[in-house]
């Protein structure tokens, strides 16, 4: 049975990529299929619009999710989906790129967007190159067509009106797997998720030494905002933690407020910022990029420039 | 003796890439060419493989016949040789074709245990070769992987995977692939020795011809141009005066407040 197909790890991931699947199915005139871990969830997605929902049974304790990957490919070969919509988690991206080599067909890394183009019933599809820098548009040749989409690129979809019509369909149990899971460590989840912020106030290279970040953290508490910080501040110097980095290959934020201090602009870096409403940067090199990608930019030392700003915030928000 | 394959993408640098904003045109032309990043990292964890257990280290690349800079560069940082399947058509290569000429070339050509990749490539990041390679030689993999220990005498590495949910560490038998993370090391700058020495590394030439395979496009690039964003670009100073008027100004678009 044709369909689009939308697979991702969590739930509400899952409900977004349906969103995006129930589009593409209208305009191709078939239906869209979910995955699931257990039949309630199975039951939910059926209510926002899945028409068909697979049940994948459990895994041993040392699989991980990517053991999935001949039980999908083996469903795709069957079944031959015209569309395959994998959620751009890190583990939805390995599983997409090894299942787009079993099948043989062309895979969209990371699709921002698409349109339907009705005549051939291929998918038009944007993603970024050049670490940001160019919109690259490409059609899958092959079938299935199929991508991988980020977390937050689409609504989820709205539950339907009438009760959840559709099937359930349990999928055969995952092969033992060659790679074996030996430990798990779950990441210290930091209080702040830098993406649900509303001010971000981000730390770059301009930033002298670990202790001066407490300049960042003070304006971000007098802008009532959340800190974070370029990759290399979390990945060569570790000041901060990597879950508050901003970047193409780190979180993409869509605050009202990003304050860069000391931020450079690198394309990759921009590229995760792109969405925020306003964007003010401060940096003593009147050449760096990031005041191209600025609204307002202060070309000064920070080292003076934050101070002020931070005094004048106060002066000013406490009316 | 441990076989280690290190790829790598010659890519051009994006810092060199201006924008023709009017026309969303990208100008490519004086943009110089480079490793891409992270597979530095995959030739800097083959050759930390190859201080501590002697493993042969061979570097592969896919590259346009014109890109052959690319072998100096890839050789001054320590692999024993090159691997440089090339043809002047190979410019802007799809992922699923890179992929398929690399495994063409490395089962035909390449004897191996592990391949290190980089966990993307500058250019184009899909993310896609590497794990899309194991599945073509049919192998295991890991990716996303900041630290990785060969256990000698069981044929397996043992990878620490970093994801969002937090470490996993897993073992994978060998042969496999392993896709590594920038901050799984530093990679060295090569010395005037090692850069010297280059030249005279051998490299073995593959071509489709040779290969007797040219996988077909799976995916189409329709189009490219430059990503736009509207914005003010007003510039300040750094005096109070400027920084109140920004302060203000933020105010006034309901940014603060």
């Amino acid at each position: 049975m044709a369909g689009i197909w939308v697979f991702a790890e969590g739930a509400e991931h899952t409900l977004e990529l349906l969103c995006a699947g129930r589009k593409v199915a209208e305009q191709l005139g078939v239906q869209p299929v979910a995955f699931a871990p257990d039949e309630v969830l199975a039951r939910r997605y059926l209510a926002h619009g899945a028409r068909e929902v697979f049940v994948l049974p459990g895994l041993a304790p040392d699989q991980g999710l990517e053991a999935y990957v001949p039980v999908l490919a083996q469903a795709a070969a069957q079944e031959e989906p015209d569309v395959i919509l994998i959620g751009a988690t890190q583990r939805g991206k390995e599983m997409a790129a090894r299942l787009s080599a079993r099948l043989d067909t062309g895979l969209c890394s990371n699709c921002t967007g698409f349109e339907v183009d009705a005549g051939s019933g291929r998918l038009v599809m944007e993603r970024l190159m050049y670490g940001g820098a160019g919109v690259q548009r490409v059609v899958c040749t092959t079938r299935p067509q199929m991508a991988t989409i980020a977390a937050r690129a689409f609504e989820p979809a709205p539950a339907g009106e009438d009760d959840a019509k559709g099937t359930i369909r349990p999928l055969s149990a995952a092969p033992s797997s060659p790679v074996k899971v030996l430990h798990r460590t779950p990441a210290a989840r930091g209080s702040v998720d830098v993406t649900e912020a509303k001010i971000v106030v981000c730390v770059g290279r301009g930033i002298e030494k670990k202790e001066d970040v407490k300049l960042a953290r003070d304006l971000a508490d007098a802008l009532g905002g959340e800190l974070a910080c370029s990759r290399p501040v979390a990945e060569e110097l570790r000041w901060l933690p990597e879950e508050v980095y901003l970047g193409i290959s780190g979180k993409k934020i869509k605050p009202q407020l990003y304050v860069g201090v000391g931020v450079s602009g690198q394309i990759q870096h921009v590229t995760g910022i792109r969405d925020s409403r306003v964007i003010l940067a401060i940096n003593k090199d009147e050449n760096a990029p990031i005041f191209e990608a600025a609204d307002y930019g202060i070309v000064g030392d920070l080292y003076q420039v934050v101070p002020i700003l931070i005094d004048e915030l106060k002066k000013t928000l406490k009316h | 003796m441990l076989k280690v394959i290190a790829c790598f993408k010659w890519v051009i640098d994006e810092a060199d890439i201006r924008v023709d904003a009017p026309n969303r045109k990208l100008l490519l032309d004086r943009a110089a060419f480079k490793i891409s990043p992270y597979d530095r990292n995959a030739v800097e964890e083959a050759m930390r493989l190859q201080e501590q257990h002697g493993a042969s280290v061979t570097a592969v690349t896919v590259a346009p016949a014109s890109a052959k800079n690319c072998l100096k560069d890839v050789l001054s940082r320590g692999p024993d040789r090159a691997v440089f399947v090339n043809d002047p058509s190979f410019a802007d290569l799809e992922p699923a074709r890179t992929t398929g000429l690399l495994a063409a070339a490395i089962g035909s050509s390449v004897e191996f245990d592990l391949i290190l990749c980089g966990e993307g490539s500058s250019d184009l990041y899909t993310q896609q070769v590497g794990p899309a390679l194991a599945e073509k030689l049919g192998i295991a993999c890991a990716t996303y992987v900041n630290k990785l220990t060969y256990v000698e005498g069981e044929n397996r590495v043992i990878a620490e995977r970093k994801l969002e949910e937090g470490i996993e560490v897993v073992s994978v038998p060998l042969p496999g692939l392993i896709t590594v993370l920038p901050d799984i090391n530093t990679p060295r700058i090569p010395s005037l020795k090692q850069v010297l020495g280059a030249a005279k590394k051998p490299v073995e030439q593959l071509t489709p011809e040779r290969l007797g395979s040219m996988p077909a496009e799976r995916l189409k690039t329709m189009g490219v141009v430059a990503a736009t964003m509207e914005r003010k670009r007003l510039r300040f100073g750094a005096g109070a005066e400027d920084i109140r008027s920004v302060v203000d100004a933020l105010l006034k678009e309901g940014a603060i407040g």
